[in-house]
C-alpha cells in the first residue's frame, strides 16, 4: 500500500502543465505550450531544403508570440488549427518544437453544407 | 408565418424512429423492473412464471426495437435521405457500400446502438438458456439497456438540457441555415461522408469486436451483482468463469486490432502509443483479468470472493468510465481519436455515478456475509501468488488510471473553481510531456512481475497440496526454466540490444517465463491438453512482451541520411523524414531507396518505391516495393489522408509512411497560391537564342508542330505547337530537356507547361504563341513545283529534295478509311540562310475518287508544303510551298525560376524488429482466453 502511493506520488511528478513562452523561457525541460497560429506571418517549409524543418509562429495565451520551428513535416491541414499544443523547449528567440498536437474545427466539418455539383 | 412546405422530404421513417427509441427504452424499463420483481418474487419452488413472461416478453420486445432502430438508421442512409441529419454526417453519394457499416458506426449514436445490439445478443443467449441465473442477470442487462437507450432518446426538457440525441433528428432542425428557407433544399445538398481516415476495413471490424467486448463485460457485471443479490456468493462463480474468459478474450482482441490499425492503417509509427483512449480500453480488460483470476482462486479455494466481486464490479464501470472519456471531449487537448462532443457529458457522469453508487451499494451492504476463510495463505500455495497476481494488475489499473484522468482532474478543479467563484486554471495539469517513458516505466515493472508470477503460480499447486512430495519436482521445474530463460536471454541478446538494465531485466522475466509456460506444456498437460487455455496464454503474453522489447527499443528510423542537418536541439533527434525525388535512387540506413513513379486509382495516389540492400561485393540480397498512398478528398483538390505500406518478414518489418507531397499536390488552394507566386518573365526568342537566367542558361533549339506530353491526346484538327529547350545550370554539363506546348482545339485554348525539376525552372507559352505558327492559308502565296524520287530543286532560296514516297500515310490531322489511297512524301528541305537540314512529310490521298492533301509546316524555318497531285505515268509528283510571312517574328517564351519541385515525396520509413513476436503473443493470449472459455464452459472442472 505505502509502495503504491509511493509509485502514484512519484508518476504525478510527469505532470505536465500548460506553459506559456514565458513559462517556456525559465525552464531548461520539454513544455507544453497552448497557443494559436499567428496567421498572419510567414509559414515556411520547403522539402527540398529540409523535410524536417516547419516553420511558424504562434502567440500564446499571453499574447507572446514566438517564432516556432517543428523538426517534423508540415502536418496536413495546419492552417486550419483553432488551437496547437506545442512540446519542446524554447531556444534563444525561437521555440524549438519535437511535435504538436492541433484541434481542427473543420475536421467533420459541421456545420457547413456543401451544394450538390460545387467543388 | 406560413410554415414551409418541404420537397421531397420522407418524414414517417423518422416518426417510425422516435417511436421505436421510445419503445426500446420503455420495454427495457419495464423488463428490467419485470426481471427485479421476479428475482425478488422468487421462492424455493422457483420463479414467478407471470413475471418472468413479462420480462422476456419486455426483453423481446426491446430487442425487436433495437434491431427495427438499426434497420431504420441503414435503410435511412442507404437512401441517403439527408433530411435526416445521420444521413448527411455520415454517408455520401460517393461513399462505396461497404463502408455503410463504417459509417454507421461513426456516429455516438451508432456506436451506442452497437453496444445495444450486443447487449441484446448476448443476453438472448442467456435469456434462451433459461437457468437460474437469468432473472437477476437480465435484470442488471436491461437495466443497462436502459441507461444506453436513454442516450439516443433525444427528449428535450429544455433547450439546454436534453435527454440523449437521437439519430432520428432532421438536418434542418439541428442548425440554422439560409438554405433551409428554401422549399428545396433537399435537391441542393450532398452528403458529408465517412472521414477517410476511417474508410478502410480496420473501420469495419475494429468497432464491433471492442463493442463485442464493452457488452461482454455487463455478463460477469451482472453475474456478481446478481451473486450479492440472491447472497449465493459461491455458486455464481461457476457460470461467470466463461463468459467472463470470453469477455477478456474479445475485449483483448478488440484492443490488440485497434493497435494493428494504428500499426497498419495510420502514422503512429507503432502498434500502441499509450493514448488516453487506448488506455482506457486496456484498464478494463486488466481489471477483467483480475477478476478472473480471483474467480479461480475462489472456485479452487473458496477464497477471495470479495475481490472477484469487486474486480467483475470494477471492470464494469471502468468501461462506463472510458465510454465517459472518450465520449464526452473532456480529452479534446490531448487525444487523437476522442469522439466529437454530444452534449452528453452529465448524462455520462451519471451513467458512471448510477453503476459506481450501485456497485458500491451493494458490495457493502453485503460484504460481511462474504464467506472469507480465516485461515492464513501459506506461500506454497497457488492461490497466494495469483492473488498477488490479481493485485499487481490492479495497481497497474490504477497507475494508467491514475495518468489518464489528468484531464477530468482538470475538469473536477475548475467545477470547484466555478462554486467558490475563484478561477482553478493555475491547477491545470497536462498529461506527461512524453507520455511512453512515463508509461513504459511503471508498467515495466508490473510486466516484469506478471510474467514471474505466471511462470511461478504455474507449477504451483491450490491450498499446496501435497507440498511435502511436489518440492523437489518444483525446484526441478525451477531450475529448467531458469538455466533454459538464461540460454534464450543471451539467444535474444545476439538479436535485439537491450539497451537498459531494466529493459534486460524485463528480457529476463519474458524468457523465464516462455520456458516454464513451455515446460509446463509439455510435462504437465500430456495428460490433460484441455487445460492449455492457460499456459498458452501465459505463455502469449511472454512472447509479446519479448515482441515488444524487440519491435519498440530496437525499432530503427531507416530514413535518414548522413548528409542531415546537425539537430538544432541536442538532445533531440527527431529528424526521421527523408526527401524522395523521383528517378533519383537515395541510400539510407543500408538500402537504396528509389522513388519510382505515381498511380491514381479513384481517390488514391499511390507512389511505388523500390528498396534494395546491396551486399559489398554489389549483389543484390533484398529488393522489395512497396506502395505508400496518400487519398484525396471527392473533387481531388486536397489530400485528406495518408496511408502507410509495410513489407512483412518473419523476423522485422518495414514500415513506410508519406509525410508530405510537394505543397500544390497536397492542396489545391496552397497550389494556385505558390502560381501566383511564381515570378514569371517573358522572352522574346527565335530558334538557336540562348537565353542567360539568374540560376540557369536556356538554348532554344526547335519549334515543332505537336506536343508531346503525357496529358496530350492528340485529335485531327488540333493546332499543337511546342517550343523544344535545353538548359543546365551555369558551369555545369549536363543540359536537362523541356518542351512546353500549346494546342488549339476548336475555339478553346490548352496550356502544356513544361517543369525542369533539376533546375527549379517552369516554362510555358503565352496565347499568343499561336499567332506565330498559325498563318491563314489565304494570307500564303504558294508557288508550285514537281519533283521526282531523288530530284532535288530550289525555289526561292530554299532546297527540296524528294527522298522517298512511302504507303504508310501518317499525318496528325489524318484518320484512314477503307478505300483511301494515300501517299506521305518525304521531303528534305534546306534554308540558304539557315544551318541544317528539316523534314517535312505532306500527304496526298484520293477518297471517293477526290483528291485530298494535308500539308506539313516547319515553324522554324517558316515552311508550309503541300503534295497536291500524282502523275503515275511519268512517276512526277506535285507539289506547292509557300514562305511563312512571320517566319522572321519572334516567339515570347514565358520562364520562372525557383520554383518548387513537383516530382517528391517526403517519407518516413522505420524497421520494427520482431514486431510478428508482439502479435503471436497477443494471438496466442487471445486464443488461449478463448481455449479456457470452451473447456471451462462444456466440461465442469472438478
Amino acid at each position: 500500500m505505502v509502495v503504491a502511493i509511493g509509485l502514484l506520488i512519484s508518476a504525478s511528478k510527469d505532470m505536465g502543465t500548460y506553459s506559456s513562452f514565458a513559462d517556456a523561457r525559465q525552464s531548461d525541460k520539454k513544455v507544453k505550450v497552448v497557443g494559436q497560429l499567428a496567421k498572419d506571418k510567414e509559414m515556411y517549409y520547403n522539402p527540398e531544403e529540409d523535410p524536417n524543418y516547419f516553420s511558424f509562429y504562434v502567440k500564446d495565451m499571453e499574447g507572446e508570440e514566438h517564432q516556432v520551428v517543428l523538426l517534423k513535416a508540415k502536418p496536413q491541414d495546419f492552417e486550419l488549427s483553432e488551437q496547437i499544443v506545442l512540446i519542446g523547449k524554447l531556444k534563444d528567440d525561437t521555440f524549438i518544437a519535437e511535435d504538436l498536437l492541433m484541434k481542427c474545427p473543420s475536421k467533420y466539418k459541421e456545420e457547413e453544407i456543401s451544394l450538390r455539383g460545387s467543388l | 408565418m406560413e410554415e414551409l412546405r418541404y420537397i421531397g422530404e420522407q418524414l414517417l421513417p423518422g416518426k417510425l424512429g422516435h417511436f421505436l427509441v421510445i419503445l426500446g427504452f420503455v420495454s427495457a424499463l419495464l423488463s428490467a423492473i419485470g426481471y427485479l420483481k421476479t428475482t425478488n418474487l422468487r421462492t424455493d419452488a422457483g420463479y414467478d412464471k407471470g413475471w418472468l413472461a413479462f420480462s422476456r416478453t419486455n426483453f423481446l420486445i426491446h430487442t425487436i426495437s433495437v434491431l427495427a432502430i438499426i434497420g431504420l438508421i441503414f435503410f435511412i442512409m442507404i437512401n441517403q435521405m439527408y433530411e435526416y441529419r445521420y444521413a448527411w454526417e455520415h454517408v455520401s453519394e460517393d461513399l462505396p457500400m461497404r463502408y455503410i457499416f463504417s459509417a454507421f458506426w461513426e456516429g455516438q449514436e451508432g456506436s451506442f446502438l452497437l453496444w445495444m445490439f450486443w447487449h441484446v445478443v448476448l443476453g438472448g443467449i442467456i435469456l434462451l438458456n433459461k437457468g437460474k441465473w437469468e432473472p437477476p442477470v437480465m435484470a442488471t442487462i436491461a437495466f443497462v439497456e436502459v441507461i444506453i437507450n436513454s442516450m439516443i432518446i433525444g427528449v428535450y426538457f429544455t433547450d439546454a438540457f436534453k435527454l440523449g440525441s437521437s439519430p432520428f433528428l432532421l438536418l434542418r432542425d439541428t442548425m440554422d441555415a439560409p438554405i433551409f428557407n428554401n422549399p428545396d433544399y433537399l435537391s441542393m445538398i450532398q452528403g458529408n461522408g465517412l472521414n477517410p481516415l476511417l474508410q478502410n476495413y480496420w473501420m469495419t471490424i475494429h468497432p464491433p469486436t471492442l463493442f463485442l467486448g464493452f457488452a461482454s463485460v455487463t455478463i460477469p457485471f451482472s453475474f456478481a451483482l446478481a451473486g450479492l443479490w440472491m447472497k449465493e456468493y459461491k455458486s455464481w462463480l461457476k457460470p461467470v468463469l466463461p463468459w467472463a474468459l470470453f469477455s477478456a478474450g474479445i475485449l483483448g482482441t478488440g484492443i490488440v486490432m485497434g493497435g494493428a490499425w494504428a500499426y497498419e492503417a495510420l502514422n503512429f509509427g507503432g502498434y500502441w502509443a499509450w493514448d488516453p483512449v487506448e488506455n482506457m480500453s486496456l484498464v478494463p480488460w486488466l481489471i477483467l483479468l483480475a477478476g478472473i483470476h480471483g474467480n479461480l482462486i475462489a472456485r479452487s479455494t473458496g477464497y477471495s470472493i470479495k475481490a472477484t466481486l469487486f474486480f467483475y464490479l470494477l471492470s464494469f464501470v471502468l468501461i462506463i468510465y472510458s465510454t465517459f472519456l472518450t465520449r464526452s471531449g473532456v480529452l479534446g487537448d490531448e487525444s487523437v481519436h476522442a469522439f466529437t462532443e454530444m452534449g452528453l457529458e452529465w448524462q455520462l457522469v451519471l451513467f458512471i455515478l448510477i453503476f459506481s453508487a450501485l456497485s458500491t451499494w451493494m458490495l457493502a451492504r453485503r460484504w460481511k456475509q462474504i464467506p472469507a476463510p480465516e485461515k492464513e495463505e501459506k506461500l506454497q500455495t497457488r492461490e497466494f501468488w495469483m492473488f498477488i497476481g490479481t493485485l499487481i494488475l490492479l495497481f497497474s489499473a490504477i497507475l494508467i488510471t491514475f495518468t489518464t484522468s489528468i484531464p477530468v482532474y482538470n475538469k473536477i478543479f475548475d467545477g470547484i473553481g466555478f462554486l467558490v467563484g475563484k478561477d482553478m486554471s493555475h491547477l491545470h495539469r497536462s498529461m506527461p510531456v512524453d507520455p511512453e517513458p512515463h508509461f513504459n516505466r511503471y508498467q515495466l515493472w508490473i510486466a516484469v512481475f506478471v510474467a514471474f508470477l505466471s511462470s511461478i503460480a504455474q507449477v504451483l499447486r491450490y491450498g499446496g497440496r501435497s507440498w511435502e512430495t511436489y518440492q523437489r519436482r518444483l525446484a526441478g521445474h525451477l531450475l529448467i526454466s531458469t538455466i533454459g530463460g538464461i540460454a534464450l536471454f543471451i539467444l535474444i541478446r545476439l538479436w535485439i540490444d537491450t539497451f537498459t538494465w531494466q529493459n534486460a531485466v524485463l528480457l529476463g522475466a519474458a524468457t523465464f517465463a516462455v520456458v516454464s509456460n513451455v515446460d509446463y506444456i509439455v510435462r504437465f498437460l500430456r495428460a490433460n491438453w484441455k487445460s492449455i487455455g492457460s499456459p498458452m496464454a501465459h505463455l502469449g503474453f511472454a512472447l509479446m512482451l519479448i515482441g515488444v522489447l524487440a519491435s519498440g527499443t530496437n525499432k530503427r528510423t531507416i530514413s535518414r541520411n548522413e548528409f542531415a542537418q546537425a539537430s538544432l536541439l541536442d538532445d533531440v533527434d527527431a529528424r526521421n523524414n527523408i526527401v524522395l525525388i523521383q528517378g533519383k535512387p537515395m541510400f539510407m540506413e543500408g538500402y537504396w531507396v528509389t522513388y519510382r513513379k505515381d498511380t491514381i486509382i479513384g481517390q488514391t495516389r499511390k507512389f511505388l518505391v523500390d528498396y534494395k540492400r546491396v551486399d559489398p561485393d554489389g549483389d543484390t540480397v533484398e529488393a522489395f516495393t512497396l506502395l505508400p498512398n496518400v487519398m484525396y478528398d471527392k473533387q481531388f483538390t486536397k489530400v485528406s489522408a495518408s496511408n502507410p505500406d509495410t513489407k512483412h518478414y518473419l523476423g522485422r518489418d518495414i514500415f513506410s509512411y508519406i509525410h508530405a507531397l510537394p505543397a500544390a499536390q497536397m492542396d489545391a488552394e496552397e497550389g494556385r497560391k505558390q502560381e501566383e507566386n511564381l515570378d514569371f518573365h517573358d522572352y522574346l526568342i527565335r530558334p538557336g537564342d540562348t537565353l542567360t537566367l539568374q540560376t540557369a542558361a536556356v538554348v532554344i533549339d526547335d519549334l515543332v508542330m505537336q506536343v508531346r506530353d503525357p496529358e496530350y491526346d492528340r485529335r485531327p484538327g488540333d493546332l499543337a505547337f511546342s517550343v523544344s529547350v535545353k538548359a543546365r545550370k551555369p558551369g555545369q554539363q549536363e543540359w536537362h530537356h523541356a518542351a512546353p506546348g500549346l494546342v488549339a482545339r476548336q475555339a478553346l485554348l490548352y496550356r502544356f507547361p513544361a517543369q525542369v525539376n533539376d533546375l527549379n525552372l517552369r516554362l510555358e507559352l503565352p496565347d499568343d504563341g499561336l499567332n506565330r505558327v498559325y498563318t491563314p492559308e489565304d494570307s500564303l502565296a504558294y508557288q508550285a513545283f514537281t519533283l521526282q524520287q531523288g530530284e532535288t530543286k530550289e525555289i526561292d532560296g530554299i532546297v527540296y529534295q524528294l527522298i522517298q514516297l512511302d504507303r504508310i500515310a501518317r499525318h496528325p490531322d489524318y484518320i484512314a478509311e477503307e478505300e483511301d489511297v494515300a501517299l506521305n512524301a518525304i521531303i528534305t528541305v534546306q534554308n540558304r540562310n539557315l544551318p541544317g537540314i528539316d523534314t517535312l512529310r505532306p500527304l496526298f490521298f484520293i477518297r471517293g475518287n477526290i483528291p485530298y492533301h494535308l500539308k506539313a509546316y516547319s515553324p522554324s524555318r517558316g515552311i508550309h508544303l503541300r503534295f497536291t497531285n500524282i502523275d503515275p505515268v511519268s512517276e512526277t509528283f506535285y507539289f506547292e510551298a509557300a514562305v511563312d510571312p512571320d517566319m522572321n517574328k519572334p516567339v515570347t517564351l514565358r520562364i520562372a525560376e525557383r520554383v518548387p519541385r513537383d516530382d517528391l515525396i517526403v517519407m518516413e520509413v522505420i524497421e520494427f524488429p520482431g514486431i510478428n513476436l508482439f502479435w503471436l503473443g497477443t494471438v496466442m493470449m487471445m486464443a488461449g482466453l478463448f481455449l479456457s472459455m470452451y473447456t471451462r464452459a462444456r466440461k465442469p472442472i472438478p
